[in-house]
């Protein structure tokens, strides 16, 4: 082999190296950048509530199908309904995108008092079909709250009303009933379209 | 005939360019109450087209009982929502109200309606009246 040859040798095995490297770079999966996703996921509490239909709900309610978890109350007209309306209009798009499976909307009520199963049931449908309300019992919303580390307190407020202090996180729940990644506040639709596939890809 | 100029000048003065309201709204949505609800929210911005500062302290409305000021907030992670007193609005500026933030609250509907009015008041006195059609609150799946 003489100079010529061996310079052309070494040209291609570098290139044949760089491709290498770019391949494989390019097959490590690309990470979330909003989502917190738990180093190792735990189970849902076990609870005992009811859905919107006023059927029981517990943690296997959250089995075989990916779920996205927002806690809130139906007498809270700003961030509530914001919240929610950014989570479906995230699912749309995921829809469009070809997303599957799309994960399911879940509101946790904290304000269980007045939040009827009737209630949630009318609340929901506003947003669109096959979502899930929870409510139930104080404590057993307690149970559930308090193992996922999710805050609530009521407040007095003017005029007979009170409003809910409460957690803005929308946890992803895995297919096993397992809270897998949080969504910390405030939210934003993209954040969802972007991170959720990623989530979901890498479980 | 200076004086009279003088007259123009102060005439074009008076009556020169557009007089503009002291507190101008835009921008303006209030959320239908959703099925099975008695509240909804209602976002706009004001512009306060003075040299002072204007307040709000009351807002009525002849289709709800009752209106509030109200401010959201998401602070370590939890999201509160608290009345405001008032509503302070510095001279040549604006403030807008919106989701996730600053808000009114409307509460208890008194006749079904597919338009509400707004009354802004500091203590007695009026600063602005707006009407509006309700929105609704979500785009439909």
């Amino acid at each position: 082999m003489g100079p010529r040859n061996l310079f052309i040798a070494i040209v291609m095995a570098v290139a044949l190296a760089a491709g290498i490297f770019l391949a494989v770079r390019m097959q490590e999966p690309a990470a979330p950048t909003t989502a917190f996703v738990l180093p190792a996921p735990t189970p849902l509490p076990e609870f005992s509530l009811l859905d919107q239909q006023g059927q029981v709900a517990t943690r296997d309610s959250f089995r075989d199908q990916w779920s996205l978890v927002f806690f809130g109350f139906t007498h809270c007209p700003d961030i509530c309904p914001a919240t929610l309306q950014i989570l479906s209009a995230a699912r749309r798009t995921l829809a469009e995108n070809g997303q599957d499976p799309l994960p399911k909307i879940v509101l946790v009520s904290v304000d269980p008092e007045r939040d009827t199963p009737e209630l949630m049931a009318q609340y929901l449908d506003y947003f669109g079909t096959g979502n899930l309300g929870i409510t139930g019992n104080l404590d057993e919303v307690t149970k559930l709250t308090k193992g996922l580390g999710i805050f609530f307190e009521k407040r007095p407020g003017v005029d007979n009303n009170y409003s809910v202090d409460h957690s803005a996180a929308v946890l992803v729940v895995n297919p096993a009933a397992e809270f897998h990644a949080l969504f910390s506040g405030t939210h934003l639709s993209e954040n969802f379209v972007r991170d959720l596939p990623l989530i979901m890809a890498a479980y | 005939m200076r004086r009279l100029l003088l007259c123009a000048l102060l005439l074009f003065a008076a009556c020169g360019g557009d007089p503009q309201p002291p507190l101008v709204a835009s921008d303006v949505v209030i959320t239908r109450p959703m099925p099975g609800m008695t509240m909804s929210a209602g976002y706009l911005s004001l512009t306060n087209n003075t040299d002072t500062t204007l307040r709000i302290t009351r807002v009525v409305s002849t289709q709800f009982e009752s209106v509030q000021l109200h401010e959201t907030t998401i602070e370590d992670g939890v999201a509160r929502m608290r009345s405001l007193s008032a509503l302070e609005i510095p001279a040549g500026e604006t403030v807008t109200l919106r989701r996730g933030g600053k808000h009114l609250m409307l509460m208890r509907p008194t006749v079904a309606s597919d338009t509400v009015s707004l009354s802004f008041l500091d203590g007695d006195s009026p600063l602005l009246s707006v009407d509006a059609t309700f929105e609704s609150q979500v785009d439909r799946e």
